[in-house]
């Protein structure tokens, strides 16, 4: 297991290097020059020339990535051009209340879309596992933006139950953190909760119609006890390879979802970069969402491991 | 092909019966909120802290960099000016004791400075700290402040409150230029401290000061302790939020979770004017929208004008022909429900430079098609139309489309986000391009540099010397001599229809009822010193 991951963690550090070069390249493949974007309405051609020198975009651009990797390896990933703040202040900022949001999301499709996917596959072809897969359908279906300005119409201005946007540091207030956290994480929920609820109910009725849940049956074990131990153990290798590929689809869930609901993330700031052609932003938010991916990889490899004893054997 | 025609054909229809149906009148909101903002002078009681809708967020929090429309917003109740607009756009004196005096044919503006004033940090604001201010703004090498500015050679302190600009040239627009971000003054101990991140810590004169900004997500001010006329100020804290999305601005307000909204959409300004527990106020009118034709624009702004070779470019006629196929109100109606100010000038309709007796020319098909004729090319003519991927600007290319159509034009809607189409309009790389203008004060902020000879934003590639020479009607400072000046300047531009102006945009400003004392001008920047809760 140790050899294991020391391999997996070196090649973790080709793929960042590879992807440093790929992200460099593509944030200054985008169209729109930042020097105009930041020169404004009138510029000039020495305005622009002394924003290009500014930011060292006047370099050649193998000058340049070197320079951002100096920098990168000290630590220092630049300033934002839009508001002149420093870029690691901005994701420090910004990842905890990103984080939060994806793991109350996550919490979320967890206990929807196992919940429903382990009822829909015991009551297989019953009203029950109907509604499930119906509701997994809606859930797969509906636009997060959509999903999220019925939910504020319904919950924060006709009902005026909850906020309607904002954030508020858990630290600062938890309760009003968890007020304004709960439509954002629900509507971002719900499309994992579908994905989570088919995986879990297409992994359980393979199980259910295994060799080992039979014999756990003719043990005379419950029916509880069959489906929720034996049966939904073995399925969840399944849905945790789900959750890890899903990471992707959480990230860009995130971004609509911030929108909607001014939630100072990292969806967000990935946007108002992008829009505002902030290079050493957007270069950070890929970068970091490139580590991210890989650690979330590396830990449902692990994860995958000790749920199948049978993968640990395998050497994979 | 056809069947795209044909679902193109069908998505306009329903607009076209809406334009219809309403063909000739004004909606009823549009009629209600027409007019200039009202101001309500309810009194306010002391204290609270009001939270602001902010369509954006602001760049740099920066006088001398800044060039977005909300950090405007932001400056105009932490950063005063030497010179300030009124509700009827008129420049008034704000820090500075009143309006320059010129003398030596124009060439220097001597302008006096309030006494006793202190900036947010503390320290006095005199005429050695505007000097400072207007020469960091001329010097420093990322200055957006510096054309602005450009006939301004030197700063000179007469005395304690009083400074002199020596300029290179006559310069009709100081004033209106000191009324915006080149006229914000700057506290000299803090540009000491913080040099180029003055923006991350602001400190001016104004009612309010800077707290703090999570970016992209809210900006706080508190109450000014040092402000000249705290009386008046009721507020504690002013909060913006940046809240980009327009439908979810409408309904924050709607929920009170902000107590004002900027800039919501015309869709949304009719059901919010209907609730009881909202207030709408109208403002702006000096920024504009239209097309721009590229008529010579081959290898960028800063390059010299060549050859075009689109229909468009090489046939005045046809864009004449294009210009008469588009009615200017159905398109008010249709896309903006009738809020808008229809108009053929990029000056502001309440601009005193503005020809009382010029009038747009109203939708002449059967003109059109004889001047398509005319131009002797194979129809239906093609045109691409860049825009902004909105579904508001996509809107208005499909009313453009359909109506194009009738005169012998195919138009093609391109799409696309809006810092590469700008790219594009910049290096010529386009047939016609729906973009605006935020506009100015003075008129020579909406014609220099839009329309003139090697104009940084000159996208048609325009270069006629009737239409240059109209920039000298900056050197005059006679309202008359310069309307005339720019009058010309704007038939000409009708002649080679290198921009077709469509609107002037109107901003509505949401607010809680129980919100009153805020000033809401024509420049569409909502100031919030005496701004409170009612009692």
């Amino acid at each position: 297991m140790g050899w294991y991951l020391l391999r997996r963690l070196g090649a973790a550090v080709i793929v960042v290097l590879i992807a440093s070069v790929v992200v460099f390249l593509g944030v200054r493949a985008l169209p729109g020059d930042p020097a105009v974007v930041l020169a404004g309405e009138n510029p000039t051609p020495q305005v622009i020339a002394s924003i290009r020198a500014e930011y060292g975009l006047d370099k050649p651009l193998p000058v340049q990535y070197l320079d951002y990797l100096k920098h990168l390896v000290t630590g220092d990933l630049g300033t934002s051009t839009q508001d002149k703040l420093p870029v690691s202040q901005i994701l420090a900022n910004r990842i905890p209340v990103t984080l939060e949001l994806a793991v109350l999301a996550m919490l979320v499709a967890i206990v929807v879309g196992v919940l429903f996917g382990t009822i829909a596959a015991a009551r297989r072809g019953k009203f029950a596992d109907y509604t499930a897969t119906g509701f997994g359908l809606l859930g797969l279906s509906v636009p997060h933006f959509w999903l999220g300005l019925l939910a504020i119409l319904l919950f924060a201005v006709k009902l005026r139950w909850l906020p309607a946007s904002g954030y508020v540091p858990f630290t600062e207030d938890p309760g009003q953190n968890l007020e304004r956290m709960i439509l954002p994480a629900l509507v971002l929920g719900t499309g994992f909760a579908a994905v989570l609820m088919r995986q879990t109910r297409s992994a359980m009725l393979g199980a259910l119609s295994a060799d080992y849940v039979r014999t756990a049956r003719s043990k005379g074990l419950s029916a509880p006890r069959v489906v929720g131990v034996h049966a939904l153990r073995n399925s969840l290798t399944t849905v945790v390879t789900v959750l890890g590929l899903q990471l992707g689809a959480l990230i860009s869930g995130a971004v609509v979802t911030e929108q909607i609901f001014v939630i100072p993330g990292f969806g967000k700031l990935t946007v108002d970069a992008v829009l505002t052609r902030n290079y050493p932003v957007i270069e950070a938010v890929v970068l970091v969402t490139v580590v991210g991916y890989i650690v979330v990889n590396l830990l449902v490899d692990v994860a995958y491991a000790a749920l199948n004893p049978r993968i640990r054997l395998g050497g994979i | 092909m056809r069947t795209r025609r044909l679902v193109a054909a069908l998505a306009v229809v329903p607009l076209l019966l809406t334009a219809a149906a309403c063909s000739g009148t004004e909606t009823s909101v549009g009629k209600q909120l027409t007019g200039s903002a009202p101001f309500d002078a309810r009194p306010v009681r002391d204290g609270g802290t009001l939270t602001v809708g902010l369509s954006q967020d602001p760049d740099a929090l920066d006088p001398t960099t800044a060039n977005t429309f909300v950090a405007r917003e932001v400056f105009a109740n932490m950063c005063e000016k030497l010179y300030d607009v009124d509700e009827n756009l008129k420049i008034v004196p704000q820090l500075a004791a009143a309006l320059p005096k010129l003398s030596d044919h124009g060439r220097t503006a001597t302008i006096a400075v309030r006494q006793g004033l202190k900036f947010n940090d503390g320290t006095t604001m005199d005429a050695q700290a505007v000097r400072t201010t207007l020469v960091r703004d001329l010097t420093l090498p990322t200055s957006s402040r510096k054309s602005e500015l450009g006939a301004v050679t030197s700063v000179e302190v007469v005395d304690d409150h009083t400074v002199r600009l020596h300029l290179s040239r006559p310069f009709a627009p100081l004033a209106a230029q000191l009324a915006d971000r080149a006229g914000m003054i700057m506290s000299p101990a803090a540009l000491r401290k913080y040099g180029k991140n003055f923006g991350a810590h602001p400190q001016c004169v104004g009612p309010f000061s800077f707290v703090s900004r999570t970016s992209g997500s809210q900006i706080v001010l508190k109450r000014s302790p040092y402000y000249y006329d705290k009386a008046k100020v009721k507020l504690d804290r002013l909060v913006y939020k940046i809240v980009t999305d327009a439908n979810v601005r409408s309904a924050n307000l709607q929920s009170g979770d902000i107590q004002v909204a900027e800039r919501l959409a015309t869709s949304d300004v009719g059901t919010l004017s209907a609730d009881k527990s909202l207030k709408i106020l109208p403002g702006g009118g000096i920024s504009y929208q239209g097309i721009t034709i590229n008529t010579a624009n081959v290898h960028g702004t800063d390059k010299k004008p060549g050859k075009v070779d689109t229909p468009l470019a090489q046939h005045p006629e046809l864009r004449e022909a294009f210009a008469l196929s588009l009615d200017r109100d159905v398109i008010n109606r249709v896309v903006f429900n009738g809020l808008y100010d229809p108009d053929c000038s990029p000056l502001p309709k309440n601009s005193p430079y503005r020809d009382p007796k010029a009038t747009c020319p109203k939708r002449d098909l059967a003109k059109a098609r004889r001047l398509v004729k005319k131009a002797g090319v194979e129809t239906p003519v093609p045109v691409t139309l860049s825009l902004t991927a909105d579904p508001v600007s996509e809107r208005l290319g499909q009313v453009i489309q359909a109506m194009a159509k009738e005169a012998g034009f195919a138009v093609k809607v391109v799409p696309g986000e809006f810092v590469t189409t700008l790219n594009q309009a910049r290096a010529g790389k386009f047939d016609t391009i729906q973009v605006g203008w935020s506009g100015r004060v003075d008129p020579d902020g909406d014609i220099n540099d839009l329309v003139t000879s090697g104009g940084s934003n000159n996208y048609s590639g325009l270069h006629d010397p009737v239409i240059d020479n109209g920039v000298h009607a900056a050197a005059t400072t006679d309202t008359a001599q310069r309307r005339a000046l720019y009058s010309k300047v704007i038939a000409r531009e009708h002649e080679l229809n290198g921009i077709i102006y469509l609107y002037h945009e109107r901003y509505f400003l949401g607010t809680a009822a129980n919100v009153a004392g805020i000033r809401y001008y024509s420049d569409g920047i909502p100031r919030f010193a005496t701004a409170g809760f009612a009692k």
